[in-house]
């Protein structure tokens, strides 16, 4: 393989959506992978291993949102009951007041309240997870 | 009879930090609680796992039952330790364990209700035969008792709030002119300390030496225990310096105030790991004062002197074993002191919170410093500044003292001010040095004008 030849692979790989080329050419096998640059979630607490998420927020977008925090230490529900649909999902207008979770401490389900009016972006955690006190819960996009 | 999986520890700083390691040592599991400040503090870092619990505030955080026990809960704790200060001695936090099903590691929620009732416990004692300070029988309810008590043990007098510890509700007065109001003030501030302005009445033994005794009793109510500690440097009612043995303390001495101390662990029905607290008057004579139903902040003395790990014993009797010693069996070697290291002016002892920017503790022979902080290490103004605590022993007193002026000159704290030249000054002390000293001593020196060299 020549270095023309590597040229005119990777300027395919950036002239389009491929994300990776692998070839094999005269005993040679050459595999050119396009780097994705992925902003993750800041860490989670050590308490739960839960998969960390890739966040398609922008830069601007962190700065307009609205995090909605856990004012206690519990578990997360999105539903009121386990049949029931979730109280809030992406894209749902909710008023100031409005119930979004349930977070459940010491057998008690505590109603979790927007703080704003606003419509949800997403949640950021999972249905049946441990959450601590400040931990986030939700992306709001507040009204203007 | 298994220990436990997993225990939380409901508290912060050193104790918590001094729980942790002990259930590393036990292989128990343990999950720190913080405070949203506290994220880079020592003991959520050596923690296995960790649960913020609330904003700053004690309150809000450390003081919070429903956010400690949901913690508990959610990281599936089977026993909580609450340490010193904090929910430690609050009845209420070990009943709702209890209803929890989680352990309480320490003594039942009784016991903490009769301890915290000192006008009470005095009474159980006083009816056990166990001598007390002369004083009111039970609390004082009206102003025609207080003159009736003070007419009957003779001025000077202290009234104490029943409810209260830290020397807050505690008023002394020598004559009778000033005892009506100072009645009335205490009361007042009883109850905004500790929402109870119920107060008792003790003759004030001015020159006294404050000596308690370790006790650790099993579920099945033997009790033992581990010796005396003398607590007689202090400062406005907060300890400063302890030392075990006590420097007035014989083969005698110790087997008296001993038996008392388990007398009185008796009468209470005592379970776990607590302190009887005497006061010994310049005749010797010695005086039940208090119980204290935890595990104190100077336990690593008795810890040194008689090589017994109280947290892991607390941890193991929480757990039912029993009693694994006889009181033959102890017998203290050696002796070992205590220094706590505050994050206050060494002179007026006002608190300085704020980053320590390099921290390097002593070492050595027979040196011990229980402490969480690290270069780096923003002390909070939010909570109490002991910082750290530096603990010696030696084959005697003597090699003890010169261990710990070797260790304070090792020391170095900077960032923030610290009480270590305030110790250094104690212990160029002949005083100090000769064992002669009263509760006044800590004052006294504090306004010393000692001439030190630049390093202290």
């Amino acid at each position: 393989m020549e270095i023309d030849d590597l040229k005119e692979l990777i300027s395919l790989l950036q002239d389009t959506d491929i994300a990776e080329i692998q070839l094999e050419k005269d005993g040679t096998k050459v595999k050119i992978r396009r780097q994705m640059l992925v902003s993750s979630l800041e860490m989670r607490p050590k308490k739960t291993p839960v998969t960390v998420e890739q966040t398609i927020e922008t830069e601007e977008d962190v700065q307009r949102l609205v995090t909605i925090t856990s004012p206690i230490v519990g578990t997360f529900y999105r539903s009121p009951s386990p049949e029931a649909s979730p109280f809030v999902e992406a894209g749902t207008k909710v008023r100031k007041g409005q119930v979004i979770c349930i977070i459940e401490a010491m057998k008690l389900m505590n109603e979790i309240e927007s703080e704003l009016e606003g419509v949800v972006v997403r949640a950021l955690v999972e249905n049946g997870q441990t959450v601590e006190y400040g931990e986030p819960l939700f992306l709001i996009e507040p009204v203007s | 009879m298994k220990l436990f999986k997993k225990i939380l520890v409901a508290n912060r700083s050193e104790i918590a930090v001094r729980i942790i390691r002990a259930c590393k040592e036990l292989g128990i599991k343990t999950v720190a609680v913080y405070s949203d400040i506290e994220r880079d503090a020592m003991h959520v870092r050596l923690a296995d796992e960790a649960v913020c619990i609330g904003p700053a505030a004690s309150s809000q955080s450390y003081l919070n039952i429903p956010g400690i026990l949901s913690a508990a809960e959610i990281t599936d704790s089977e026993a909580v330790h609450p340490g010193y200060g904090f929910l430690s001695e609050n009845p209420h936090f070990a009943e709702a364990c209890l209803t929890s099903g989680i352990t309480f590691i320490g003594p039942t929620s009784e016991n903490i209700r009769l301890g915290g009732d000192k006008a009470k416990a005095r009474q159980i004692m006083k009816r056990k035969g166990i001598p007390v300070v002369p004083g009111s029988d039970g609390p004082v309810v009206s102003d025609e008792m207080v003159v009736k008590v003070v007419r009957r043990i003779g001025f000077p007098v202290i009234v104490k709030a029943s409810a209260g510890g830290g020397g807050k509700g505690m008023r002394i007065v020598k004559e009778e002119k000033d005892l009506e109001q100072a009645f009335h003030v205490a009361q007042r501030e009883a109850l905004t300390a500790f929402g109870n302005s119920e107060l008792y009445v003790e003759k004030y033994v001015p020159d006294m030496r404050h000596v308690e005794v370790q006790i650790m009793a099993d579920s099945k109510g033997n009790v033992i225990h581990l010796g005396e500690r003398d607590c007689t440097i202090q400062r406005r009612h907060q300890k400063l310096i302890e030392e075990s043995p006590s420097p007035i303390s014989t083969d005698k001495f110790r087997k008296k105030i001993g038996e008392y101390g388990i007398k009185a662990a008796k009468a209470l029905k005592y379970r776990n790991v607590g302190t009887i607290e005497f006061i010994v008057d310049m005749a010797g004579d010695i005086y039940f004062m208090e119980v204290n139903t935890r595990v104190q902040v100077e336990h690593p003395v008795t810890e040194m002197v008689t090589g017994i790990d109280i947290i892991k014993e607390q941890i193991k009797l929480a757990a039912g074993l029993p009693l694994e010693y006889k009181q033959s069996a102890i017998k203290p070697s050696g002796h070992s002191i205590e220094c706590r290291i505050n994050a206050e002016d060494p002179e007026r002892f006002i608190p300085n919170p704020g980053k320590i920017t390099f921290f390097h503790p002593p070492g050595g022979p027979g040196v011990r410093v229980d402490s969480a902080a690290y270069s780096g290490w923003v002390v909070p103004s939010q909570y109490d500044s002991l910082i750290a605590k530096l603990i010696v022993h030696g084959n005697s007193r003597g090699e003890a003292i010169e261990r710990m002026k070797r260790s304070l000159d090792e020391f170095i704290i900077e960032g923030i001010r610290t009480t270590i030249p305030f110790h250094k000054k104690v212990f160029n002390h002949s005083d100090f040095m000769n064992g002669d000293f009263d509760t006044g001593f800590a004052e006294k020196i504090s306004r010393m004008d000692v001439v030190m060299d630049e390093k202290g």
